[in-house]
């Protein structure tokens, strides 16, 4: 495995910057190296979000995107502005009501917002369901690391519809199918 | 003294966070400050954790007062930090004066954000490099130190209040808003090892408070022990009394910089990475030291011979070892997130041996791995 960086990229109250959290921790508890940086200022509070999360075997360097390779898009305003900037041959991974006049080439689309919505009742599991879809699409973590992780990271009372938007997000990709 | 720390294992935590960890380990015991993004998170970890470990953290009204508040505590036996940023170091300046003339141990943290002014709250910047320096009025002494990752974080906190104590003066952590908010993978130490300011062991009536020991550093008398006791940052005699005596005066200015001058190798750190058969060097600190490595790297790929050269204490300024740097290779580019504040001292200490170029990026943006690459490709490329 070499460096990989991860942007997650969606709205204020989709969860994005916990998910970035829970990605590194994650990454940590599958034995590698993680950093987490997060956007500052006004886009905290309300509109967009974002999370990157770099990953390495051995030692991170950067701990800063420096050409992302993995995109997780999950508003319309998030995918308008990262997708254009990413890399070709990356993965990305787009929310299904993110539209656009031609769908950018190799996109994976996954209801990972109405997959949150029914799991939780609301949206700010999304970014946990993302990670889900990342996880069995990718297997850049370990499925049982992601589990520990969020139950490290999430409080008490969601825990358990959170878990279950976990599940259900692994189980809208196939387990592997991409690397 | 060895401490041992109960935290062991491998860890996501973020930069400031590390700081106040660090800090405990040291046996920090009082916190005086005023929250100023990129710092904040400081002052929430320690206004939560400082009550655990029987300290004190105080929230003052100002910066000035936060910096007055810590050289009280410092002077009364405790170990004692601050933490803060541009506008709030400003503020400060005057009081580390003060420290550095009435030879107050203590901590101050700058976690750097764009300036000059308010200017960018949540956007890194290296723009007060030469503050932390010269910010205050006088030949003063400064011992500061630039962690690049979260582990040096917690490393350089320990490191800052130990040289603090070792030589009775203020130190500063500097660092920027990247550092301070990123969320890394850390292992920490199973133990730090901790130094305590001397204090006296002579009877009460024969004990001075500003009496040097050889090494230049005076015993320190915790207020009320019931030994003489007075503080000033007017020029003072041994007995720590104010005079116009032009001898004493001067004496005592030169011992505040020997004190320090007279143990570089105890201050200074410097990280040198693939120098040995190095055309082109890397002069980078802090974030832009990480880029650097990464630049260092892919160049080597190309077959660049690139290494870096990475300062942990900036001041005193590593002259030796970048003079050593400048003898082996033909350029040394100093990359800096400012308009080029360390770039004279490196050519100051590289005396024309080594062409000297910058790579400096203001207004909020880090200089990145790819754009250092590109730097060390087109030196290359000027040399073959």
């Amino acid at each position: 495995m070499t460096r990989r960086e991860i942007r997650i990229a969606g709205a204020g109250g989709q969860g994005v910057v916990t998910a970035g959290r829970i990605l590194a921790e994650a990454a940590i508890l599958s034995g590698k190296k993680a950093t987490h940086s997060q956007l500052y200022g006004p886009q905290a509070r309300g509109g967009s979000s974002r999370s990157d999360v770099i990953i390495a075997p051995d030692t991170v360097g950067f701990p800063l995107a420096d050409n992302i390779d993995t995109l997780l898009a999950l508003s319309q305003k998030a995918f308008d502005k990262y997708v254009p900037e990413l890399a070709v041959g990356s993965l990305l991974i787009v929310d299904t009501q993110c539209k656009s006049d031609t769908p950018p080439e190799g996109a994976l689309y996954f209801p990972i917002v109405d997959t949150a919505r029914l799991a939780t009742g609301g949206e700010l599991a999304t970014g946990l369901v993302a990670l889900a879809v990342l996880q069995a699409h990718t297997g850049l973590i370990d499925a049982d690391a992601l589990r520990k992780a969020v139950s490290g990271r999430i409080p008490q009372q969601h825990l358990k519809s959170s878990l279950e938007a976990l599940e259900a997000g692994m189980e809208l990709a196939p387990q592997g199918a991409l690397t | 003294m060895t401490i041992q720390i109960t935290m062991p294992g491998e860890k996501l935590i973020q930069g400031n966070e590390a700081c106040v960890m660090g800090a405990i380990a040291s046996g920090c015991n009082f916190y005086g400050g005023y929250p100023i993004t990129p710092s904040s998170e400081i002052a929430e970890h320690m206004v939560r954790r400082m009550p655990k470990v029987g300290g004190v953290s105080i929230q003052m009204e100002d910066e000035i007062s936060a910096l007055a508040s810590i050289i009280g505590a410092s002077l009364a036996g405790s170990k004692a930090m601050t933490a803060t940023s541009g506008p709030g170091f400003s503020l400060m300046q005057e009081h580390i004066g003060f420290a550095a003339m009435a030879e107050v141990p203590c901590v101050i943290v700058n976690v750097m954000r764009g300036g000059p002014s308010t200017g960018m709250p949540t956007s890194p910047s290296q723009g007060d490099v030469m503050q932390a320096r010269w910010g205050t009025h006088g030949d003063h002494p400064a011992i500061v130190l630039a962690p690049a990752s979260v582990g040096e974080v917690f490393d350089l906190t320990v490191k800052a209040f130990n040289l603090a104590e070792r030589f009775r003066t203020p130190v500063i952590l500097l660092y920027d808003e990247i550092i301070g908010h990123t969320r890394e993978s850390v292992s920490l130490p199973e133990s730090v090892t901790v130094i305590d300011r001397v204090t006296p062991d002579d009877a009460l009536e024969e004990f001075w408070p500003k009496e040097a020991d050889p090494d230049g550093v005076p015993a320190m008398s915790p207020f009320g022990d019931g030994r003489r006791f007075h503080v000033t940052g007017l020029a003072h005699d041994h007995r720590g009394f104010p005079t116009n005596d032009t001898a004493v005066a001067e004496a005592l200015i030169n011992r505040l910089h020997r004190k320090i001058d007279a143990h570089l190798d105890e201050v200074i750190e410097v990280e040198e990475y693939l120098l040995d058969d190095a055309d082109v060097a890397i002069f980078a600190y802090g974030i832009v030291g990480r880029s650097a490595k990464l630049a260092v790297e892919r160049a080597r790929l190309n077959g660049i011979k690139a290494g870096l050269i990475r300062p942990l204490t900036l001041w005193p300024f590593p002259t030796a070892q970048v003079a050593e740097v400048a003898r082996k290779v033909d350029t040394i580019v100093v990359a800096e997130m400012n308009l080029g504040q360390l770039v004279g001292e490196v050519e100051r200490a590289a005396k024309g041996q080594a062409e000297v170029v910058s790579h400096l990026r203001t207004g909020g943006e880090p200089v990145t791995p790819t754009a250092l690459e590109e730097v060390l490709a087109k030196i290359d490329g000027g040399n073959a």
